[in-house]
Formats: structure tokens, C-alpha cells, sequence
């Protein structure tokens, strides 16, 4: 159980990442399954900062709690920020927006792991 | 600055300015460096200061830097044009002159900000972004030297009067329809 959110996080951060860069690699523009995967990175990244705060408010702390309170922040923001933006742009780049948010999603559960090990991957 | 652009935003339909196209994908990579290593800066400076100051400096400014590349780029005005040249090239000089100098006296970093080793720690990155960046802006100072020889004096006069008002809208027609082929096909 412990490992498994970050673990699919990472896997589906990086399928996202894939399959955006497909889509621009193939001309495409944003459109509502590229969407629906951001969605789904969103619902899961939101499920793995509830995870965090009932580990907190179980009384257990990381080295750096501030630290950690800032990506418990940042990490929900990313897929949001990307969409938005991605949305702004009516051309192949929307999705190239959106592989970034995938692959950012990845790098934050190794970092999260980092910064507090407790965070199994 | 880009609320002058009245009509149902046409940045949005064609790359008519440094944040669309390609920009947009630099201006999101920027925007997210800008956000972490002011953060980062943020809480080492505030926790640990005392630990490693010339890292924790060095990676706020790196911090300012991004933040002024990434509203810049995303304003696209002749003027944040300008900056955001001059940004990039801080960043560059910032990336190589810090790389360099962390592995040449590592004393110096106890800990690592955001340039240490050209960007290691963060995949290459930073050495690449404002390489990409003085790209992505030398195509648009191209780009602005064409439009202006290619229009007629009386909008080169109308461009020159309001260059803050949705540059581009002006623009030859001509000219922004072979953009949207040329992006299409890089």
C-alpha cells in the first residue's frame, strides 16, 4: 500500500509525458483525452498529498518540514497550471505544455522521496 | 501589458508573439524553474543561512533571473524582448560561471544551488534553457526586421507609435500566415 500512489504516479506522469510529446510530434492540439489524463494525474497527485498531511497529522515529521509543506503546495498546482496554459496555445505546443506537468509529476515523488524518505517509491 | 490586446485574444490563434508556439513550451519550463529555485532559495535562506551562503545567494538570484525571463517572455514586447535577451545571457554567463567555479573550489558549495555543476542536479536543464531562449527571441528579432521592411511606412508609423498595443495584429497577413506553416512543420 505504501509504495503504491507514488509508484503509479510516476508511471502515469511518464505514459502523460509520452503521449503528449506524440501529439506534438504528430502536429496534434490539446483535446479532451489529453485532458482526461491530466485529470487523472491531478486526482492522483491529490490522493498522495492526503496521504502525506495523515502522515503529519499523525505526528511524524520530515528533516524539513517547510520544505516539504512547499511541494505539498506546488504539486497539486502543476497539472492545473499546465492545463491552463496548454489551453492558452492552439497549436502542437498546448501538449507540449502538458508532457512537462507529466514528467515534473515523476521527478516530484523521487523528490518528495528524497526529502522525506518515509515516501516509499 | 498584454491587456491592451482588445480583440478575443489573437495571441492565442497564431504565434504572434514570444509566448505562443514554442514559447509557450519555454515560457511553462521557466515558469516552473522560476517557481522552484525561489522557493528553494527561499527556505534555505530562511532555515540554514549560515550553512552555505554563497550557494544560498547565488541560487536566489538564479531565482530572480527565471522570474524575469519567464514575465518577459510571456509579455513579448519590443522592450521585454530586450530584457528577456538580456536575461538569457545572464543565465548563460550564470550557468557556466557557477558550474565552473562549484567544481573548481567545491569548498565553496556545501550545498548545491540550481547551476552547481552546469545543472546537474536538475537534468541539464538550466545549461540548455537560455540557449533555447536566445534562440526562440534571435527567430522573433528576425522575424520584427522582416514584418518592418515588408509593411508599408504608414503602419511601420502605426507600429512605432503604439508598440505596446497587440503588436502583430498590424501585421501583414501574408507574413503570419507562412509563420502558422512554418511552425507547423518544425
Amino acid at each position: 500500500m505504501n509504495g503504491a500512489v507514488p509508484t503509479t504516479i510516476i508511471v502515469a506522469g511518464l505514459a502523460l509525458a509520452g503521449y503528449a510529446l506524440l501529439m506534438t510530434a504528430l502536429n496534434r492540439r490539446m483535446n479532451v483525452p489529453l485532458l482526461a489524463a491530466v485529470g487523472v494525474l491531478e486526482i492522483l497527485l491529490l490522493v498522495q498529498v492526503g496521504i502525506i498531511v495523515a502522515k503529519l497529522a499523525d505526528g511524524q515529521r520530515p528533516a524539513s518540514l517547510p520544505t516539504l509543506i512547499g511541494y505539498l503546495i506546488a504539486t497539486p498546482l502543476v497539472p492545473v497550471a499546465a492545463a491552463f496554459w496548454g489551453l492558452m496555445e492552439r497549436s502542437r505546443w498546448g501538449p507540449a505544455v502538458i508532457a512537462v506537468a507529466g514528467l515534473v509529476a515523476a521527478v516530484l515523488m523521487v523528490r518528495l522521496h528524497q526529502i522525506w524518505p518515509v515516501i516509499h517509491v | 501589458m498584454s491587456e491592451p490586446t482588445a480583440p478575443p485574444e489573437p495571441a492565442a490563434s497564431r504565434p504572434d508573439s514570444t509566448r505562443t508556439g514554442p514559447g509557450r513550451l519555454l515560457v511553462a519550463v521557466y515558469g516552473l524553474f522560476a517557481l522552484s529555485a525561489s522557493a528553494r532559495a527561499g527556505v534555505q535562506i530562511a532555515t540554514k543561512f549560515g550553512h552555505a551562503p554563497v550557494a544560498y545567494l547565488l541560487s536566489a538570484f538564479a531565482g530572480a533571473v527565471y522570474i524575469l525571463a519567464t514575465v518577459t517572455l510571456s509579455v513579448g514586447s519590443p522592450t521585454a524582448r530586450r530584457i528577456a535577451v538580456l536575461s538569457c545571457s545572464v543565465e548563460l554567463a550564470g550557468v557556466l560561471a557557477v558550474g565552473t567555479w562549484s567544481l573548481a573550489d567545491p569548498a565553496m558549495f556545501p550545498d548545491a544551488t540550481v547551476w552547481s555543476s552546469y545543472g546537474s542536479g536538475y537534468g541539464f536543464v538550466p545549461l540548455v534553457l537560455p540557449v533555447f531562449g536566445l534562440l526562440w527571441l534571435s527567430r522573433w528579432s528576425r522575424r520584427a526586421r522582416t514584418r518592418r521592411t515588408s509593411v508599408t511606412s504608414a503602419e511601420d508609423k502605426g507600429e512605432a507609435a503604439g508598440r505596446d498595443v497587440a503588436h502583430g495584429e498590424g501585421g501583414a497577413p501574408g507574413q503570419s500566415a507562412t509563420d502558422v506553416v512554418a511552425d507547423g512543420r518544425t
